[in-house]
């Protein structure tokens, strides 16, 4: 076998024999789960309770009605995303659009609601189950010990500690969230427990001020039902929207995969970068490096180490994306619901090599770095003089790309730095969802190879010099007459 | 006779350090070379050099009849000064992965370190990480690295240093049965007694300068001749001494002198010109210089610095 092919199998074996390979293989997985699992516990509850003591009735009826509506008309939309995904014929035809006014949302409810409407959509085996989104508020009644009769003073007193817990609800138990109490004539209160009813207390004003507006009308000799007309109306909005995952959402949707990507490149090339420096310098101090400079040149050498480690990194990389998709596809909601558009990004076919290739040059930047830092160090207390500047001047920039993209995928910040062959591959990875052209990808390729190459033989001169020499670590000055030393 | 090794006006500088200066020495197929300086004299740089893991500014070295290249790795076992292996390697995968550095087949190089390690009685610690083992039984581990690939040029840099007495004494027979099987043996040192008991030819370095290359009697022939006499007169009257000093009083007017022969001059003339003039003498002992005191003399100070 070639001597860089020991080398490296030898760094390979090594490494995902200790602990730390290990763990460092199962922390995504990990943590992925630990997120996923204190999301869905910390999430606030779906669904909460209001209580309403309205000796009229009316507000009441007003309030639940248009919670109703409200309701149904987020069913609608959410039922409409379900069609686009799966290719099916839109609920109820075209008639009810993005913005259902309230009449078309009374026809899909009087229609049979989402139920009736699936049935004509016909759904294939495959696709998951639609699932409606939870109600937000459901009406209790009010509790018998709270008087309904004695003012709302009495009401708020009695109903404050109810406030502070939960209730029983059709749908279990789930916080008060709001307490309304109306009084005939006069102001509607309320108590809220202060966290989750907001929509409701802007809801139940709505409806208030609707019925204030129909009792003024009427006082100036409008009929109640030209007043009811008045009020009811509502200006004609004709939404013309991509389908879920389209349009602008698709620009960041299609960038998913390759934004992830430069996480998953910038952390396994940390990685692998910080167990490269580890290695050589236990390898220097270890002071076993010269038996093995007697059989290997120091070319082979830094070759193999980059190829072992470069294995190592993919390992890491395959388990973890093995792992993400794994949970992805294995969920239903809204993770699978963005991870299928978001590998559309990888359907052309040249999207994979060059996803390799920045890939490929991206680790291998980084991995030349920390190399040659190691052979520089006689200890990790000596790396840290170079590691903290390198590591901070490519990390916060691609972070701050990576920000930018996710938050303006227009942003100038990576096209300009997809010019600087240290970010390249991270710019452009972090651009390929948003489509870059041809002739920029190629000019922007070819200036990165030529990089790596050059980076290749100026830190492979310092890190040939640098392997056996003792004392003191090389300061700048020395670095840099080290790399443009020729052999 | 071939050279296994040929060093030419080799010359080797770091910024404005001349570590090795002209150095140009030999070294015959199938000898025991003592390779000797103290610290800082330029034999590790040389022993670089001769690995390719150096290259010299000037002069030619040629190692087994090539340039140094690491295309000689086959036949070259070499254990350096500053040792250390991989922690987590076993014993016996350390040995291999050598072996197949210096291009064994898997198969041999396995056959080979499993009977080495038998050998330097490390049996059962085959399948043990390094990490485990002691200082004693890592340093073994790593001579049999550098054996395993049975090195036509064997190059042992410093190999007594960290080694106690019994370890020296196994470390010394591998060395001959080594140069018994044919292979050449350069050894780095500056202790002088494991050169005095091993070495066919030694080379002195100093300051990067060679000071002396030859055969033990040559280094010794360096020094004027010394003797041991028992008499009852002083014998500087007589020709060709140069210096005399009582060591011992014998007793009864017996006094033994340490005689210094004048250079060129022959202990066995002096003997037969006391017999044939009537000098009495009851002890005629002649002083064999130990390399130390050759080298001490070369150098013009100390060179030992550790005791074997």
């Amino acid at each position: 076998m070639n001597r860089i092919l020991l080398v490296a199998r030898r760094d390979f074996r090594q490494v995902i024999a200790t602990r730390a390979f290990k763990v460092t293989l199962l922390f995504v997985p990990v943590m992925l789960g630990l997120v996923m699992a204190a999301t869905s516990f910390l999430r606030p509850p779906s669904t909460v309770a209001y209580v309403m003591a309205d000796a009229g009735g009316s507000t009441a009826t007003a309030v639940e009605r248009r919670l109703k509506l409200d309701y149904q008309r987020q069913v609608l939309r959410d039922l409409s995303a379900y069609a686009a995904r799966w290719n099916l014929p839109q609920p109820g035809g075209s008639r009810y659009g993005y913005q259902a006014d309230d009449t078309a949302v009374e026809d899909f409810i009087a229609q049979g609601g989402a139920e009736t409407a699936l049935k004509g959509m016909h759904p294939p085996p495959d696709a998951t189950s639609f699932k409606p989104p939870p109600l937000p508020y459901v009406r209790v009644p009010v509790p018998k010990d709270v008087p309904v009769d004695q003012g709302p003073a009495a009401f708020g007193a009695a109903i404050a500690p109810y406030l502070a817990s939960d209730i029983q609800t059709p749908e279990g138990k789930r916080p008060l969230a709001v307490a309304v109490y109306v009084a005939s004539g006069g102001p509607a209160r309320l108590w809220t427990n202060g966290r989750n009813g907001n929509a409701l207390i802007d809801t139940i004003q709505e409806e208030r001020t609707r019925q204030l507006r129909l009792a003024l009308l009427s006082a100036n000799g409008v009929t109640p039902v030209a007043a009811a007309r008045i009020e009811g109306i509502e200006a004609p909005l004709l939404v013309t929207a991509p389908p879920a995952g389209g349009g602008r959402s698709q620009l960041v949707v299609r960038s998913i995969v390759p934004l992830v990507l430069v996480y998953l490149l910038l952390m396994s090339s940390l990685i692998t970068g910080g167990m490269m420096l580890q290695g050589v310098i236990d390898e220097r101090s270890n002071r076993l490096l010269e038996a093995v400079l007697a059989c290997v040149e120091p070319r082979e050498l830094m070759l193999g180490k980059l190829i072992g480690l470069g294995a190592v990194g993919l390992t890491i990389l395959m388990a973890w994306i093995g792992c993400a998709l794994l949970a992805a596809f294995s969920m239903e909601g809204v993770v699978a619901d963005y991870l299928r558009p978001s590998l559309a990004a990888l359907n052309q076919p040249w999207m994979l090599p060059v996803l390799a290739f920045y890939f490929f040059c991206g680790y291998l930047i980084l991995a030349m770095i920390y190399l040659t830092i190691g052979s520089l160090s006689n200890s990790l207390q000596d790396a840290q003089v170079y590691l903290m500047p390198v590591t901070m001047a490519i990390l916060l920039p691609v972070m701050l790309m990576v920000q930018a993209s996710i938050t303006n995928p227009g942003s100038w910040l990576p096209g300009v730095m997809s010019w600087i062959p240290i970010y390249t591959p991270f710019a452009m990875l972090a651009r390929l969802g948003g489509g870059v052209p041809a002739w920029e990808m190629a000019a922007t390729g070819l200036l990165l190879a030529a990089f790596v190459a050059l980076e290749l033989v100026l830190l492979g001169r310092v890190f040939r010099a640098s392997l056996l020499s003792a004392g003191q670590p090389l300061g700048w000055g020395g670095f840099v007459k080290q790399m443009l030393r020729r052999d | 006779m071939t050279a296994a090794l040929v060093l030419d006006g080799v010359v080797k500088r770091f910024g404005n350090f001349t570590a090795v200066d002209g150095l140009s020495f030999t070294v015959p197929d199938g000898t025991i070379f003592g390779f000797l300086g103290g610290n800082g004299a330029g034999k590790t740089t040389s022993v670089r050099m001769m690995l390719d893991i150096l290259r010299p500014d000037a002069g030619r070295i040629e190692v087994l009849g090539r340039a140094p290249s690491r295309a000689n790795a086959r036949q070259i076992g070499f254990l350096p000064e500053e040792r250390g292996l991989y922690r987590l390697m076993t014993v016996l995968d350390t040995v291999v992965y050598f072996g197949r550095l210096k291009g064994l087949a898997a198969a041999d190089a396995t056959k080979r370190a499993v009977a080495l390690i038998e050998r330097l009685g490390l049996g059962q610690w085959t399948c043990i990480p390094l990490e485990k083992l002691s200082k004693g039984m890592s340093q073994k581990v790593q001579l049999a690295t550098a054996l395993v690939n049975a090195p036509r040029l064997l190059i042992l840099d410093e190999p007594f240093s960290g080694l106690d007495p019994v370890n020296q004494g196994i470390l010394e027979e591998i060395v001959r049965e080594a140069a018994r099987d044919g292979a050449t043996v350069i050894f780095s040192t500056h202790v002088m007694q494991h050169a005095e008991r091993l070495a066919d030819r030694l080379l002195l370095l100093a300051r990067g300068h060679k000071i002396f290359e030859g055969t033990q009697e040559e280094a010794r022939a360096r020094l004027p001749p010394r003797l041991l006499l028992t008499a009852q007169t002083d014998p500087s009257a007589l020709p060709g001494i140069k210096s005399t000093r009582v060591i011992r009083d014998g007793g009864d007017g017996w006094r033994q002198w340490d005689v210094t022969l004048s250079p060129g001059q022959e202990a066995a003339g002096l003997l037969q010109h006391c017999t044939a003039n009537g000098f009495v003498l009851r002890g005629f002992e002649l002083a064999r210089p130990s390399l130390h005191d050759v080298f001490v003399h070369l150098m013009g100070g100390p060179l030992t610095e550790e005791k074997p």
